[in-house]
């Protein structure tokens, strides 16, 4: 297996979506090397993964979207792997999307995010999301001068640079949010956007609605101002 | 202060002090968390055997009645404390989920050096 991509999926409970989504990967990506990261699943998402050939690297307990994601890039950091992409296990992203992310990234990008916004048809979450992510891509765009468009997408390719960053010890760990883009910034990494189409997730596991977004809307307003004032975070050399 | 409120509340900062010593020669306490205690025990020894340093500090704060600083200070403290952990478990919030990364990277170490030692690992909580 060549050390050049990772493809890495934080998975909870996907026992289901992974058979599709590891074979579309695969029929993409012959020679990249996929690893799973299981959060504590009570399924057989790590014993499916297996079967489907995938590295499965399973958490003692349950870390959350970010803590899995960030557990994925550590072992391609490590490793020495060129790219590293993270891709949703519940199949709401598209693997024909890895290509350009994965190209930008070879093109000198640190960070490429896949953005449903730049893709004509994508579904977009629903306008109390859409609003959100309005209102904390203005902030981050106030904040910092960043102009994205998506900064919720759990799509992105990152290089060397970016793994190394997003592999830091406190680097904001909840979900993949404007405020991790901000502190890329900050880190002067090269960001680049290319459009990808995601399909409404089939195992909806969101944290956002009623008092949570709320405390969500809440909590993210101050991990922006965090990340763009707070202390630098420096990754390991 | 009444004699016997003196020694009422010296005979029960004795058995904190008492019991902390033991839970820290059972392990049970660490040293270096054990010394705020016995900080905390000693002051009050202190302001039970020296009252008038309390009204002293009561005119000082301008409060009316020692009663009031005394619970002021101790409601100050116990804040101060509930900050100090806080910080102290962000802190092992990142060690232990860096410690739980760092076993699911071994375990695929594990299973790329031999791939066929399938994961019978426990699950923790």
């Amino acid at each position: 297996m060549s050390r050049d991509l990772l493809i890495t999926l934080p998975a909870l409970n996907e026992a289901s979506n992974l058979p599709e989504v590891l074979a579309g990967l695969r029929e993409h990506w012959p020679s990249a090397a996929l690893l799973v990261v299981d959060d504590a699943s009570s399924d057989a998402t790590a014993a499916v993964a297996r079967a489907h050939g995938a590295l499965v690297a399973v958490l003692p307990f349950a870390l959350g979207y970010g803590g899995a994601v960030q557990t994925g890039i550590k072992y391609g950091l490590r490793r020495g792997f060129a790219v590293v992409v993270t891709f949703d296990a519940d199949g709401q992203h598209d693997p024909a999307d890895v290509g350009p992310l994965v190209e930008a990234v070879r093109g000198g990008a640190d960070l490429a995010i896949g953005s449903r916004a730049l893709a004509s048809g994508s579904y977009r979450g629903g306008i109390g999301r859409r609003f959100g992510r309005a209102v904390f891509t203005g902030l981050a765009r106030a904040l910092t001068g960043l102009r994205l468009t998506d900064p919720t997408s759990g799509l992105k390719a990152l290089g060397p640079r970016g793994q190394a960053l997003f592999a830091v010890s406190r680097f904001p760990d909840r979900y993949p949010d404007a405020d991790a883009l901000v502190l890329a910034r900050r880190a002067r990494l090269t960001i680049a956007e290319r459009p990808a189409r995601m399909r409404p997730s089939r195992n909806r596991r969101s944290m956002h609605g009623g008092v949570g977004s709320l405390a969500y809307g809440l909590n993210m307003l101050f991990s922006l101002f965090v990340a763009a004032t707070g202390r630098d975070l420096h990754p390991k050399e | 202060m009444p004699t016997r409120q003196i020694v009422v509340f010296l005979g029960l900062v004795l058995v904190l002090l008492v019991a902390i010593l033991e839970l820290v020669r059972r392990r049970v306490l660490r040293v270096e968390y054990s010394w705020l205690w016995i900080a905390s025990c000693l002051t009050t020894v202190l302001l039970i055997l020296r009252y008038d340093l309390l009204v002293e500090l009561t005119e000082l704060v301008g409060a009316v009645v020692p009663t009031s600083t005394l619970f002021f200070l101790c409601i100050l403290y116990l804040a101060l404390l509930c900050l100090h952990y806080s910080i102290r478990i962000s802190d092992l919030t990142h060690q232990v989920k860096d410690l739980a990364q760092e076993v699911a990277l071994l375990r695929v170490h594990r299973s790329e050096a031999a791939p066929d030692d399938d994961d019978a690992s426990p699950r923790v909580g």
